[in-house]
């Protein structure tokens, strides 16, 4: 019963969907002042979502599977928003391996966006899916790497909450080497993760008329949208919690601010890394997680190991 | 007026749809979005695919070839979409009402919400129009 | 006229049918619709001039063709134009030294109605691909009553 409660409203789905509209406007806001606009109100989001609720929805032939992928990204999404709030709001309870599910949880959402598109029977979209596919495969090995080196600092423990209580004892993972590199491979990670420039080419808007979303409209693109607002919350609190010691509640008030703190400035960092960059090509994107990314992880994996 | 209706009116995805213009118009559509005019604050974006479109900006005399493109994207754009005809070209197709290739004006294909004439017209005339699109659908006067 | 034209001036200026250096750099040549594809490939592959556009007019005797071609390196621009019987206006296409030419010349084959040689595909390029056969809008007798009504609008008298 409590689980469901927590599932449905907080930390689960309401709490991080309200968090995720935040981020998102606060997200437009910073562009459009970096652009030296004025920018959207704070309602933005919830008008843009509350809009695309009354606009038709127009389905083609395989429709069940078209209507369903949308929802396997937010299901994974929730689910992974639940994981670190549990994990935030009672550390001490031993949830062992949960580091192994957030990290399969967050494949959710790709998968997601992959079969959307190719249940939408445009060539576009199919474009726009072989190119999430090739980005997965791209992030996902830099982000395990730093993943290790959380948990190697963690005295390698795999539960979130454990990870927590360690640097709470010994000081943020990001204090020593190892951990600032693996808080940087991160950073990179969420930023492809997120879809936001350099690494948006799977929806991309003016080269392939939106890539993946290219045929959802009305209520499936409403659940896209703010399945990405809710990831734009997930992922910096995720990475606060692995790398920046995340939000301590037996702190105080202090420590709540911190955690909002921490996780804010990991949603700056990620816009102001969108309006800085142009987009890259999906083979550069391979070569760049590939190639220094993923180097920079083994050698963090190597201080972690060695105690740097 | 439905909550929903409401919402649109708060949060427009527009749709550059040329149908077969000089550029002109279209120079300055890009012109409202630069920081000078700054529509985003208004909510309106521009989308890249028509299934996100809740306005059409139509420019340009609509040609032959364009017309039948011109339905097919009213078509496949999901309700409730309104249509904005920017530009003189669009509205009645001036000085090129009599040409072999023209298949317009705009109003004789799709149904418009609301003429921008002007050759170009600036931008200031855009969202002026745009404004009064906005209170035409809250049904406020304009 | 600058140095690496002075070549083109020595091998076409006695089989010009005219020849007029209207400014510095503009020169004008008029020559037989024979000598097309021998003075472009001179003027593309020895002089280096760049291949800008052709353009066709009908003027009631005839139809004239122009090309445009640029030397880019001193700023000389060299028109060469060629003047085609009405009737059958045809001329060699320059498809054959240089791909550019393709879609300028299916263009003014739609407009005007001029044959060209070898052309590697003589299909619409702005018009409609329904657009009935041998009736070319910029010709001089072009009349717009024989043409097919364009797609049908939406049948309502009024707007909404």
């Amino acid at each position: 019963m409590r689980l469901a409660l927590e599932l449905i409203l907080f930390p689960g789905f309401a709490f991080c969907a309200l968090a995720g509209m935040v981020l998102s406007w606060l997200d437009r806001k910073v562009t459009a002042r970096v652009q030296w606009r004025v920018g959207p109100p704070l309602l933005q989001p919830v008008y843009d979502l509350v809009k695309l609720l009354g606009k038709e929805t127009i389905v083609p032939r395989d429709a069940f599977v078209f209507l369903a992928a949308p929802l396997i990204g937010l299901a994974g999404v929730t689910l992974v928003g639940l994981l670190v709030g549990q994990a935030t709001l009672r550390p001490d309870l031993q949830t062992w391996g949960d580091l192994i599910a957030v990290a399969y949880l967050l494949t959710m959402l790709p998968l997601g966006t992959i079969i959307g598109a190719a249940a939408s029977r445009n060539p576009l979209a199919s474009l726009g899916a072989s190119r999430e596919m090739k980005l997965v495969l791209a992030y996902e090995l830099p982000f395990i790497l730093a993943l290790a080196v959380a948990v190697i600092k963690a005295d390698y423990a795999l539960s979130l909450g454990e990870i927590l209580k360690v640097q709470w004892r010994d000081g943020i993972a990001a204090s020593s080497l190892s951990g600032t590199l693996a808080l940087l491979i991160a950073v990179l990670v969420t930023q492809a993760k997120l879809g936001l420039v350099p690494f948006d080419m799977a929806e991309a808007e003016t080269e392939i008329m939106g890539g993946t979303t290219i045929e959802y409209s009305g209520a499936p693109l409403a659940v896209i949208k703010l399945t990405k607002m809710m990831l734009l919350f997930v992922m910096p609190a995720l990475v606060a919690t692995l790398f920046l010691g995340g939000l301590r509640l037996d702190a105080g008030a202090y420590g709540v601010g911190m955690g909002a703190l921490k996780v804010l400035a990991l949603a700056v960092v990620a816009t102001l890394i969108r309006n800085t960059n142009p987009r890259v090509r999906i083979d550069q994107a391979l070569r760049f997680f590939w190639g220094p990314v993923a180097i920079l992880g083994f050698v963090a994996v190597v201080c972690a190991t060695l105690g740097y | 007026m439905g909550i929903t209706l409401n919402a649109l009116t708060r949060s427009l995805s527009v749709f550059h749809l040329a149908a077969s213009p000089c550029n002109n118009c279209d120079i300055e559509i890009l012109d409202c979005l630069t920081p000078k005019y700054d529509l985003e604050r208004f909510g309106i974006q521009l989308i890249g695919s028509i299934r996100h479109a809740d306005a059409l900006l139509v420019t340009g005399s609509v040609n032959r070839k364009a017309a039948e493109r011109l339905k097919l994207l009213y078509e496949q754009a999901p309700k409730p979409c309104v249509v904005i005809a920017i530009g003189g070209c669009a509205c009645s197709g001036i000085m090129f009402r009599d040409n072999y290739n023209f298949a317009g004006p705009v109003d004789r294909l799709v149904p418009v919400d609301i003429y921008i004439p002007g050759c170009p017209p600036k931008p200031e005339a855009m969202i002026a129009g745009v404004a009064k699109l906005i209170a035409k659908v809250r049904g406020e006067k304009a | 006229m600058s140095m690496p034209l002075t070549g083109f001036a020595d091998r076409f200026k006695t089989r010009a049918l005219a020849w007029e250096e209207k400014r510095a750099r503009r020169l004008y040549v008029e020559i037989r619709p024979s000598d097309l594809l021998e003075t472009a490939n001179y003027l593309y592959k020895d002089c280096g001039c760049r291949f800008v556009i052709a353009t066709a007019t009908d003027i009631v005797t005839a139809i004239t063709v122009l090309y445009h071609f640029a030397h880019d390196a001193s700023g000389v621009m060299v028109n060469i134009r060629v003047t085609l019987d009405r009737d059958k206006p045809a001329v060699e296409s320059l498809t054959q030294l240089f791909v550019g030419a393709e879609w300028i010349e299916r263009e003014m084959w739609e407009l005007l109605g001029i044959t060209f040689i070898h052309h590697p595909g003589l299909k619409h390029l702005l018009l409609p691909d329904d657009w009935p056969n041998g009736v070319h809008p910029l010709r001089q007798d072009f009349r717009q009553d024989e043409l097919p009504p364009p797609c049908p609008g939406r049948g309502a008298e009024e707007n909404r």
